[in-house]
């Protein structure tokens, strides 16, 4: 009794109710999804939804240039939501979280619309719709999602290893580089996931800022789906995901060795 | 501030239970459920027809409408989710496709007292469902039409001349550079395509255009292909719904598009000075339609089937087409008087056309919208396409070979270096941790 | 004060980059065109056709189906979400962390379609009705990982023994838990109860398959439909605008009542 008693005492044990609820709603659909991928439309087993995959060029290409897009959409939403959220931590606005609410109220506001906005706007300023404006429609529907766990992770930052550096010499730019961007990074590393992965299946802002021309991963996943071609989608889908799952496993290992090299 | 988040959270609950309860005052065998595409009703119709239908038949009926954008996932929910609705109007290649699957249940015209209006509709159509494609069936017992329409060329007459759109050959018209939307619906473009490029032999009779419409070929599919690569250069945009507005932006000149869109975007274009047309190339092209049909899943199919007798009377039919601006099915003369008058208030679009073929053999020349109503010669070669069903698929991969992917040069090159920069990274990680561990320094 | 002055400017520049399409979308609310940017003139006939009733009761519905679902989902993500990543975070096991991490992650992964489409298998096959239960939870579902993302960082910050401190001070662990972790926390909740409502609110491929056959519309659901056929309803410009500027009010307000609280308090 003592024992079961301890058992929910502990706190890892809080994190079985999400067990469970992520083995009925998460892990449970996988199960289907793969199901499907492996399946023909006929029924039966059949591993030709991958070779379709393999030998369909334009598959492997969008996939690798979603990537890539989704690679420079992160990296713009770093370059301009650190400094974002460090002005915003820092003291320099007297209510930081009403400034922080402020960048976030525009995303109240149905993607849709929003995407619709700015196709009208870049239409007044004569703008061409292509890949330019499809990197400014995905940099600004994900800034919010990269500034606001920087934000939160700064906003509590222990004063003291600062101070502690400048006690000892350095100047700000080594106060930065050596002390604020290493203990932020858990806040970066949970903004790139919520970025980088799904721009890659994002398919409404491709769709409307470059009037189709440019298609990403999630265009074609959808296309097939929305044609009835669930087995193949399935299997693109999961494509996707085993890629995305590797490399998340590669970043555990990073991300461990970072947060304990923070606290240095 | 706590008393605050507390009464936040209780509010938050008051809001789930509230909408857990539901608002639903009746039972299931007396609501209606239909499932509709968004803007393709005259509202006002759905409460009257409650009133209309307690008249007629003494029962309570309660809809329940739901609007959909895509057939195919309006066809998932049903056959994948045995998803119970009434009354499902889907295009015509679904309704085929839901007859062959067994997905629909007959209709019964038996309507008390009520006239069978089922009768209004034009042979014209009937005609066309007795051709879809379901062995076994006609398609007339199952379904009943609701609107049509024909694909075309939607133009800005400022830049165009109709001549110049007069063919499907327009597309790979160099003037057109980067000033023509495609419609990104790989049926509307294939089969007018075919048509194209058979239009001698259907000219001289060999080839009937409704039998093209079963030419899902390999060489038929690599000669659609070739032009659509040719024709890639000039296309400025796949739109799926954004053309008809950017036509009144005069972002392109000329759309390939259905005459519904061609409609609302002149007169969307109008009120900004904007003149567009459409013309449905000589060639020939796809007519299309809409239907209803009671899916298997369906709990009040009586009501059902009162509903669509209900939307062929000839008030109601005028009042969705005024509503809409869309084309109904329904061939009354009172159709005909309505669109007549509606044809004179404008009078750039009305011509003279014969149109027996929809009205009856009186209505040889008569002065309606064209776009609405096409002249017997262009509907001479015309078809309405046909489910593909297991095709699809050959059909989807020409599809996205001629939209092509975006990879290039560049792209390969930032993903080579950030992986290698990445590769770097970690290695060197590794090898500062090892070097760490062997110095004997703790963390 | 050089560097003072540029930030702000940075700021400011990034939310009026941020807001311009806002408010193109209020400007066109002001005329009755049928296409956003084209202009018929002005007119208010769009908010005078809103608000007359009857006439788009289906787009008010939609409207608040999407809040409340939105509000009540975030809420149980954020509950789920926060706990889960306390539990997550002090699990000893390494592998069974990481699996949980990846789990977790799934639906952040998965595009929206496919994590629709197996929701929807699922509920099918489990033979469940579909309705406003299983479409919140379906919400839930890829809301969750957002906050657990959101609160998993703070976790990371916060010194470890803090808790144990409280516990060894005579503290039970419920008190321990309120008292010492969650407002050090607090700030991740907050990210990540907002994301999630962003996120319920555009999403639409997870709606469109698991709305259920009883007439229940998001607000997603409702414009993607809505501009196959017919284009978009203009009056969803002046339905966004008023949404726009009553949260904008609501914020002015708040801001001000916490600085004359502030203010009073310095007072004393």
């Amino acid at each position: 009794m003592g024992k079961i008693k301890q058992f929910f005492g502990r706190r890892s044990s809080w994190s079985i109710p999400y067990l469970i609820f992520m083995l009925i709603f998460v892990v449970l659909p996988l199960i289907l999804v793969v199901f499907y991928a492996f399946r023909s439309p006929q029924g039966g087993f059949t591993l030709d939804n991958i070779k379709t995959f393999i030998n369909e060029k334009e598959s492997v290409n969008t996939l690798l240039y979603s990537i890539g897009i989704a690679l420079i959409n992160t990296a713009i939403c770093i370059l301009l939501g650190y400094p974002a959220a460090y002005i915003l931590s820092s003291s320099r606005f007297s209510s930081s979280s009403v400034m922080v609410a402020l960048f976030l109220i525009p995303m109240f506001i149905n993607v849709l619309m929003r995407t619709l906005a700015t196709v009208a706007l870049f239409g007044f300023i004569h703008v061409p719709l292509g890949q330019a404006t499809l990197i400014f429609g995905m940099v600004y529907n994900y800034l919010p999602f990269m500034i606001l766990p920087i934000y939160t992770v700064l906003q509590k930052l222990d004063r003291s290893y600062i101070e502690a550096a400048q006690d000892l010499g350095a100047d700000s730019m080594r106060v930065f580089f050596r002390v604020t961007l290493p203990l932020s990074m858990p806040g970066v590393v949970s903004g790139i996931m919520m970025v980088f992965m799904p721009t890659i299946s994002t398919f409404a802002i491709a769709e409307l800022l470059t009037m189709n021309n440019i298609k990403l991963f999630g265009t074609i996943i959808q296309e097939n789906i929305n044609n009835g071609m669930w087995n193949y989608g399935a299997l693109l889908s999961l494509i996707m995901l085993i890629l995305i799952v590797l490399t998340n496993l590669f970043n555990e290992d990073k991300e461990e060795a970072s947060a304990a090299g923070g606290l240095i | 501030m706590k008393k605050l988040f507390n009464a936040a959270l209780l509010f938050v609950f008051a809001l789930a239970v509230l909408s857990c309860s539901g608002s639903n005052s009746y039972d299931r065998p007396h609501q209606l459920k239909i499932y509709n595409w968004a803007d393709y009703i005259d509202e006002s119709l759905l409460e009257e027809f409650e009133d209309w239908y307690y008249a007629q038949t003494g029962d309570r009926v309660e809809i329940i409408y739901q609007t959909f954008d895509i057939n195919e996932v309006m066809l998932a929910k049903i056959e994948k989710g045995q998803a119970d609705y009434d009354l499902v109007c889907p295009s015509d290649y679904i309704i085929e496709r839901m007859i062959n699957r067994g997905l629909a249940l007959p209709l019964d015209r038996n309507y008390g007292f009520v006239p069978d209006y089922t009768a209004n509709v034009a042979p014209f159509v009937i005609e066309n469902f007795n051709r879809m494609n379901t062995p076994g069936s006609n398609a007339n017992d199952y379904s009943v039409g609701y609107m049509w329409g024909t694909v075309g060329f939607m133009y800005n007459e400022k830049y165009v001349d109709r001549s110049e759109v007069s063919s499907w050959s327009a597309i790979l018209n160099p003037k057109f550079e980067q000033k023509l939307f495609m419609k990104d619906a790989f049926r509307d473009v294939y089969s007018p395509l075919l048509i194209y490029i058979n239009s001698d032999k259907i000219a001289d009779g060999t080839v009937d255009v409704d039998d093209l419409m079963y030419d899902v070929s390999d060489e038929s599919i690599a000669q659609v292909e070739a032009i659509l690569a040719e024709a890639k250069k000039n296309v400025s945009g796949w739109e799926a719904d954004f053309g008809k507005e950017m036509m009144t932006q005069e972002k392109a000149w000329v759309n390939w598009t259905w005459s519904g869109d061609a409609m609302w975007a002149i007169h969307e274009a109008e009120d900004i000075g904007v003149q567009l047309n459409y013309v449905i190339p000589d060639e020939g092209s796809n007519c299309f339609f809409d239907g209803w049909i009671i899916p298997k899943y369906a709990v009040n199919v009586k009501a059902a089937n009162y509903f669509i007798n209900y939307m062929c009377m000839s008030e109601n039919a005028i009042r969705n087409m005024d509503v809409t601006g869309y084309v109904s099915v329904i061939a009354t003369d009172e159709v005909l008087q309505a669109q007549m008058e509606q044809a004179l208030e404008q009078p750039h679009y009305a011509e003279v056309v014969d149109v027996s073929y929809f009205f009856g053999p009186e209505a040889d020349s008569v002065v309606l919208n064209p776009i609405y109503y096409p002249d017997a010669s262009s509907m001479a070669r015309c078809a309405m396409m046909h489910d593909t069903d297991q095709d699809t698929e050959k059909l989807l991969k020409m599809w996205s070979r001629v939209k092509g992917d975006n990879l290039d040069a560049k792209m390969l090159v930032l993903i080579g270096v950030v992986v290698v920069a990445v590769v770097v990274a970690a290695v060197m990680r590794s090898k500062k941790n090892k070097s760490r561990r062997k110095s004997g320094k703790k963390r | 004060m050089k560097r003072n002055f540029l930030a702000k400017a940075y700021i400011w520049l990034l939310l009026i980059l941020l807001y311009a399409p806002m408010v193109i979308i209020g400007v066109f609310s002001f005329t009755e065109a049928k296409v956003l940017g084209n202009w018929t003139g002005f007119s208010v006939g769009l908010y005078k056709s809103l608000f007359t009733s009857g006439a788009h009761e289906a787009l008010m519905s939609a409207l608040l189906n999407t809040l409340i679902i939105g509000l009540v989902a975030s809420t149980l993500a954020t509950a789920l979400g926060t706990v889960s990543a306390i539990g997550i975070f002090n699990l000893r096991n390494k592998r069974f962390k990481a699996a949980m991490n990846t789990m977790n992650n799934i639906p952040i992964l998965n595009a929206d379609i496919i994590t629709g489409v197996s929701l929807f298998l699922l509920f099918v096959s489990l033979g469940v009705t579909q309705g406003y239960v299983t479409l919140t939870l379906c919400h839930v579902t890829f809301c969750t990982p957002y906050v657990v993302l959101s609160v998993m960082p703070r976790l990371k910050q916060m010194n470890p023994n803090t808790f144990e401190a409280a516990l060894d001070l005579g503290a039970t662990p419920s008190q321990a838990l309120r008292k010492v972790i969650l407002p050090q926390i607090k700030s991740g909740m907050v990210s990540g109860f907002l994301l999630s409502f962003i996120l319920s609110i555009d999403d639409f491929e997870v709606s469109v398959f698991n709305v259920g056959t009883n007439g229940l519309q998001t607000l997603s659901t409702f414009i993607y439909a809505d501009s196959r056929k017919g284009g978009l309803t203009p009056e969803l410009r002046p339905m966004i605008t008023i949404t726009f500027v009553v949260i904008l009010a609501i914020l002015i307000i708040m801001n001000l009542r916490t600085k004359t609280n502030t203010q009073t308090k310095t007072l004393k």
